[in-house]
């Protein structure tokens, strides 16, 4: 059941009136089954995954902080059986396809490599696992019940993808003993709609144009001004999409008084590299910087080399994470390139963190750093690597005049790269009319833009929920 | 081991000197991205020295280090005198 469809809108509206009208131990058993019923619509044969995963946890975790001595063991005994588990789902096919290469055995048949299909959500409750375990090892937690992290890694509004959220900050809230609040439903039903809008009416319109320029069998170079607008639209697309799925996320999340973390702070608007990550999928930097990059190089006390090669090494596994295949690593690649030239830039300077540069230098990086984006999405949305050198090639160097797309393609991605312009002052106006709508007793604005707002959105919806497309972090 | 006096003296200089600015106690250093985890182990790298102590940063988090009074926890826990 997706969050972009009406059966889910509808589903859920009833699920938060049964949960609010339940007793709080009641609540912890109607979200269990509502998980479980969620994640079974996406395929009921691989319910048992997360089930498996919270059981290796909770054994490995609890045995890890009972013996201290053998923590480090469980640990990995932990973490190792996860990784089998990812590997065996999600990276099959690619291990064995390019084992297959390396040995010269190309296009002989793996055929149950290709007939298992792909369990939702399984790189991102991985992710959360191991960041348990090591959080465990680390002493961070306290080691929950069986029944919590069940709750925990079938909580249907992350359970697909994400925010990626540790255990120590979920946990705690699965007891579900707040008492009803208004707000939750606002802030909730704020974030759903709004969500259900940059998915179906900005990402979707997008994603219909993006799918004819990199149709698997285009082999032709396309030209200089398409190729630019193909990869701003993906960039634009790909920040709708997971920024929509997010904000229904922690809507669905808020509905029930429950909190996520936040993963996207205007990307686009990132002044140089690391803080683009800083700034995208940040619940995903998080994770990477906190269980990878900073105890690889707390070991080698951030020496240069090693760090430079940790960057392009863990940004290579960021992509391998996103999908199976050699153009998700060259992206991965790509930003790790990246980041280990900011980070030679900035040990040339003797920049302190944080120290203003000057204005030519602060634009000049600005306005790399979203080029080096969009181009590194080129590579991350093509269907080989052939194709996505040809549509880079046609952005960098053989420059070819024309245009194959309607008017339309390139007026709406101009208009949808305007509102990601202005997104900025657009949240600042209404935090500050949410600000003063606050301060009004029965204000107009809390009684009546809401419930417009909500309406207008679900017309939107209506209106515009006509390919009815996944989302495309779902894939991952 | 240094008083936890001392260790607040040594936190706020060794922030102050990675952040470039000077800092206020309750001021969060990596979740607001003042300082990034690179920053963390420089800093950590700062705080041996001042204080003449050992901290393994293995089983550390860049969040161990978000404000002062988060870094004097943090030493107190798991910062060795140097022998």
């Amino acid at each position: 059941m997706a969050f972009n469809s009406a059966t889910y809108l509808l589903v859920l509206l009833l699920a938060v009136v049964v949960y609010w009208a339940l007793p709080g131990s009641a609540r912890r058993i109607f979200v269990l089954l509502a998980g479980l019923a969620f994640y079974a619509s996406w395929g009921i044969i691989f319910v048992w995954l997360p089930l498996l995963v919270a059981v290796i946890v909770y054994v490995c975790g609890k045995q890890g902080h009972a013996e201290p001595a053998c923590a480090k063991r469980w640990t990995w005994l932990g973490i190792s059986g996860l990784l089998v588990l990812l590997a065996i789902f999600k990276y099959r096919g690619f291990l064995l396809g390019n084992l297959a290469v390396f040995s010269g055995s190309a296009g002989s048949s793996h055929s149950w490599a290709t007939t298992i299909a792909f369990p939702m959500g399984i790189s991102f409750y991985t992710f959360e696992a191991i960041g348990y375990l090591i959080d465990v090892r680390q002493r961070r937690v306290k080691i929950p019940s069986l029944l919590d992290l069940c709750l925990f890694f079938f909580f249907w509004p992350n359970v697909l993808s994400g925010p990626i959220v540790r255990a120590r900050e979920l946990v705690p809230q699965l007891s579900f003993r707040k008492a009803f609040e208004g707000r939750f439903i606002f802030e909730g039903a704020d974030r759903v709609i709004w969500g259900l809008v940059q998915k179906t009416v900005i990402a979707n319109v997008l994603g219909v144009w993006e799918d004819h320029g990199f149709a698997p069998g285009l082999n032709s170079r396309p030209s200089t001004l398409d190729g630019w607008f193909l990869a701003i639209a993906f960039g634009l697309q790909i920040y709708f999409d997971f920024a929509g799925y997010t904000n229904m996320a922690i809507g669905t999340a808020r509905l029930l008084g429950v909190t996520l973390p936040e993963n996207f702070r205007q990307p686009y608007h990132a002044a140089t590299p690391p803080e683009f990550w800083a700034r995208w999928h940040m619940t995903l930097s998080r994770w990477i910087r906190d269980y990878l990059f900073f105890p690889i190089n707390a070991k080698w006390q951030g020496a240069p080399l090693p760090l430079y090669v940790s960057l392009i090494g863990v940004m290579g596994l960021v992509g391998l994470w996103h999908g199976a295949g050699w153009t998700f690593v060259l992206w991965g690649l790509m930003h790790g390139t990246y980041l280990v030239l900011y980070r030679i830039y900035e040990a040339w300077r003797k920049m302190p963190a944080g120290a203003p540069a000057s204005p030519f230098i602060a634009v000049a990086w600005r306005v790399a750093t979203l080029v080096a984006v969009f181009a590194a999405w080129v590579v991350f949305r093509s269907n080989n690597v052939s194709q996505a050198r040809r549509i880079l090639s046609a952005m960098f160097y053989r420059f070819a005049a024309g245009s194959s797309y309607p008017v339309l393609f390139y007026a709406c991605t101009a208009i949808v790269g305007v509102l990601c312009a202005v997104e900025p002052i657009l949240l600042r106006k209404l935090g500050e009319m949410e600000e003063r709508a606050e301060t009004e007793t029965l204000s107009p604005f809390r009684v009546m833009v809401h419930p417009i707002a909500y309406l207008f959105g679900l017309l939107l919806f209506l209106l515009f929920d006509s390919n009815n497309a996944q989302f495309i972090y779902s894939q991952f | 081991m240094p008083e936890a006096e001392a260790i607040r003296k040594a936190a706020k200089e060794a922030a102050a000197q990675i952040a470039g600015r000077p800092i206020k106690e309750h001021q969060k250093l990596v979740s607001s991205g003042l300082i990034d985890s690179l920053s963390v182990l420089r800093l950590i790298s700062l705080l041996e020295k001042k204080l003449k102590i050992s901290i393994p940063p293995e089983t550390l988090q860049p969040e161990d280090f978000d404000d002062v009074e988060t870094i004097v926890e943090t030493v107190e826990r798991v910062g060795t005198p140097l022998s």
